[in-house]
């Protein structure tokens, strides 16, 4: 048993889901749930729809190169079992896993990091091209801190409600 | 086209038959109707289209007719001559001869009529056109009805003659008739001749096929021959003479040496001296049958010379190399009720048929271009080691148990006898796993996990892995030290509270003047401009100007108490005492104000900016306008807002797309269909 990747937007495919297409050239085409399988008979280029990873890989807004891609490597060659080996695989799998997803979040946060220093940028041309719609500039003037005056409210008592038409 | 059996031809429709499947075909593939009414040249292409297609049709098929029967020149000189002997040749002939010239025959009807219907004037005349053609085509078609059925008769004949194939290593057997062929034949192949104890049994040629060595012989069985003169001879001897002849074959002549056929073997010698002209260049085989009633020692003198010269002949067919055993090759003596002998006799004839075969090959042209292709290649010796043949120790073991004739075979324990010891097929299931290599024998027995966490077990096999894991968690470490750094970096030019709180407040500030903006732009052009003391809303006053300003941080009192001084109403009066500032305002200003004309205590209640500014409170509005009472305003103020909301014209998910309250709304879901189906509502 194994478990295989869609062939359009490369998730991983569970036994019992999916469906595979072979083409009358042996090409074995996999897709995860009738989503992908619809896009493929569109001839839909995956590289060119948003939502897969091979549209991110490309645009690099995902992690492309990293050393952790080499440990998961799909090998042709049978393997005798060894129960020492498999046992130490076992324990690495989860802590190659980990460090894979710290490495995709930190690759992320860095391509997003230039926006967030432009937007805190924004933020301050913002706060001090507007700051007199909120407070006076005489006022800004003789108290350089931002902190807004309280305005003071009359609240009257009870209100009675019957108005008669105007006019 | 036409192969070793006729098998394939198609059925012979009679005359009369055929004559109503092209009528009716006709009738239903062109149009039938056509009116009186109608251009002239409609009417002549409707009958003339008729006539064509009638005329083409009869010709079709009369043409698959004659293709399919075979030309007797044209295949294999065996089979014409057994069509000969069995159909008569010409009047064979004669009978497609007829088909053909009916053919031409309605081609030629089918042209005159076309011709004449090309200047028919009126649909009567271009009907009767049309009748006469059919006609004449269904009456040439009547004639010829005895050679369509002759032909049927035929094809179906032909349809069960045996498919021998006369290139093909084949085995005749000839003799008197009751002789024993036909027990011979179905002793040496799995073909269910009829054998029975009177004469001509066997009527025609029958086909049989045996194995030796690992090829296939035909075997053919013929009828009996009797010694008659050449013309005098009927179908059924023909049958087997044409095979004698044609067919290059190994013979087997029988011989009764019992003579309980009803033939002496003085009879049948002759009969075999007059019949030795067609065992020319055929490997030629005596064969006495029946031995188990006249055993051979104790025949006459007589018969034995009598044989003797049959052997003679048979001897001269011999093939140069294999006079070693020439007696054991030509005579044999078998039979059949006891098979005696029938195992040899079939396997020498087939030795000796393969060896006249591939002589035959090996004299002629061909063989030259086939002969470089046989070569065996014997590798040349690259150095003086021995190489010899390598066979394993267990084979030597055994091939010496063998020899030593030990007669036990040690019976190995099968899994089968293990299944049975253990309660039978239903209860006990093999351990498949009880043969694995592994390092370890405790091993066999584990589960061998093939997947976790979403990952394959085997693409992260490798017998280093901790270790490259290891480097891997120190390189880990070694980055994210160095992006702790740059995450400081760029987290310490992050804003004060206070300055978010600002910028907040700025945005909705923006907002609201956006907002106001829209409603001023939506009613501008019905907005009329109105002078103040018309003014229902009270935008202006001087209250609202104080909470503005001093939401701005300003001081109010002293812009307030300008407004005031310079206000229309004030203009001739005398000076008067200051007002407060907070909120109490002059009652003068407000005319028309409902229902509050005394002081009332007042809380004084600091509220933050932006509750101040941007509702106004509902205190503050005025019903005018048209509004019936000021919820009713209030109301109108809250649509008004709401309106001037940019519209999601990209149809993008909105606020009221986050959370769905209700899946699957009754209305939608339950009821009639005014229109459409229930499966897409």
């Amino acid at each position: 048993m194994r478990l295989e990747k869609c062939w359009f937007c490369s998730s991983t495919i569970y036994p019992g889901h999916g469906i595979q297409f072979v083409r009358n050239d042996a090409k074995i085409f996999r897709f995860c749930r009738s989503k992908c399988h619809k896009n493929f008979k569109m001839k839909r280029n995956p590289r060119k729809v948003k939502w897969t990873k091979a549209y991110r890989r490309l645009h690099g807004k995902d992690m492309t190169q990293d050393s952790t891609f080499e440990f998961e490597r799909k090998r042709n060659r049978p393997q005798r079992y060894d129960r020492i080996n498999t046992e130490k695989v076992l324990q690495a799998i989860p802590k190659i896993s980990k460090v894979k997803a710290t490495r995709e979040k930190d690759h992320i946060t860095k391509r997003l990091s230039a926006g967030r220093v432009n937007r805190r940028a924004e933020d301050r041309r913002e706060l001090e091209q507007s700051i007199s719609l909120v407070k006076a500039p005489s006022v800004l003037k003789e108290d350089a801190t931002l902190t807004l005056p309280k305005q003071k409210v009359t609240v009257s008592y009870a209100q009675t409600e019957n108005t008669p038409m105007e006019e | 086209m036409v192969k070793y059996n006729f098998k394939e031809i198609k059925v012979v429709p009679s005359g009369k038959e055929l004559v109503d499947i092209i009528l009716s075909r006709t009738q239903r593939q062109t149009p039938t109707v056509v009116h009186k009414g109608s251009r002239t040249k409609i009417i002549r292409e409707f009958y003339m289209h008729k006539v064509k297609f009638t005329g083409e049709n009869f010709k079709k098929k009369l043409s698959d007719i004659i293709d399919e029967f075979p030309r007797l020149e044209a295949i294999n000189p065996f089979y014409s001559d057994l069509l000969h002997v069995l159909y008569n040749k010409d009047h064979f002939k004669l009978a497609l001869a007829q088909v053909n010239k009916a053919r031409n025959r309605i081609s030629n009807i089918a042209t005159d009529y076309i011709r004449l219907l090309k200047y028919g004037d009126s649909l009567y005349r271009c009907k009767c056109l049309k009748i006469a053609a059919l006609g004449r085509m269904c009456t040439v078609i009547k004639g010829i009805g005895p050679s369509l059925a002759y032909l049927e008769h035929v094809r179906q004949h032909m349809a069960r003659l045996p498919s021998i194939d006369p290139n093909m290593r084949t085995i005749l057997i000839c003799g008197c008739p009751n002789v024993g062929k036909s027990s011979f034949m179905n002793k040496i192949t799995r073909a269910d001749v009829e054998e029975q104890p009177y004469a001509f049994t066997t009527k025609s040629l029958f086909v049989g096929h045996t194995d030796y060595n690992c090829l296939r012989y035909q075997v053919i069985d013929t009828p009996g021959i009797l010694d008659r003169p050449f013309e005098d001879r009927n179908i059924i001897e023909m049958c087997s003479i044409t095979a004698l002849a044609h067919l290059r074959s190994a013979v087997l002549f029988f011989l009764d040496v019992s003579g309980s056929c009803g033939y002496s073997i003085a009879q049948q010698a002759a009969l075999f001296h007059s019949i030795k002209s067609l065992f020319l260049n055929k490997p030629l085989m005596i064969v006495c049958n029946k031995i188990d009633l006249q055993p051979m020692h104790a025949l006459s003198e007589e018969d034995k010379r009598l044989v003797d010269e049959m052997k003679a002949e048979a001897q001269k067919t011999l093939s140069i190399g294999g006079d070693q055993n020439g007696e054991q090759q030509v005579l044999f003596t078998m039979s059949t009720l006891t098979n005696e002998g029938v195992s040899t006799a079939k396997n020498t004839a087939c030795e000796r048929i393969l060896g006249h075969r591939v002589e035959l090959k090996m004299k002629s042209k061909k063989i030259n271009d086939c002969l470089n292709r046989f070569h065996v290649a014997m590798p040349k010796t690259r150095d003086a080691k021995e190489r010899p043949v390598c066979i394993p120790p267990q084979v030597l073991e055994q091939r010496a148990k063998a020899q030593e004739g030990e007669q036990e075979k040690e019976k190995r324990k099968l899994e089968k006898d293990l299944e049975n010891e253990n309660g039978g097929a239903g209860v006990y299931s093999a351990s498949l796993k009880k043969h694995y290599i592994l390092a370890s024998d405790e091993w066999k027995d584990d589960i061998i996990p093939e997947i976790i966490d979403g990952h394959n077990v085997a693409d992260f096999m490798d017998h280093d892995i901790l270790e490259r894991v290891m480097e891997l968690e120190r390189e880990e470490g070694m980055r994210l030290a160095g992006v702790a750094g740059d995450e400081s970096e760029i987290n310490g030019d992050d804003m004060m509270p206070e300055e978010r709180e600002a910028l907040n407040a700025i945005r909705k500030r923006k907002k609201a003047l956006i907002q106001e903006h829209r409603i001023k732009k939506s009613t501008a052009e019905s907005r009329p401009v109105v002078p103040r003391k018309f003014d229902k809303d009270r935008q202006f006053t001087t209250q609202r100007m104080g909470r503005q300003l001093s939401g701005l941080g300003l001081d109010p009192s002293k812009a307030i108490e300008r407004a005031r001084s310079r206000s229309v109403s004030r203009i001739g009066r005398k000076r008067e005492r200051s007002v407060a500032v907070d909120g109490f305002g002059d009652d003068s200003m407000e005319i028309d104000n409902e229902g509050k004309g005394s002081y009332k205590k007042l809380r004084l209640r600091s509220v933050s900016r932006s509750r101040s500014r941007s509702r106004a409170s509902i205190e503050e509005v005025v019903p005018g306008k048209g509004f019936k009472d000021k919820k009713q305003k209030v109301k109108a103020i809250k649509l008004g807002k709401k309106s001037v909301k940019k519209r999601n014209k990209d149809a993008r998910k909105g606020e009221a797309d986050r959370v769905i309250l209700n899946m699957m709304p009754k209305h939608l879901f339950s009821g009639k269909r005014g229109i459409g189906k229930t499966s897409r509502r």
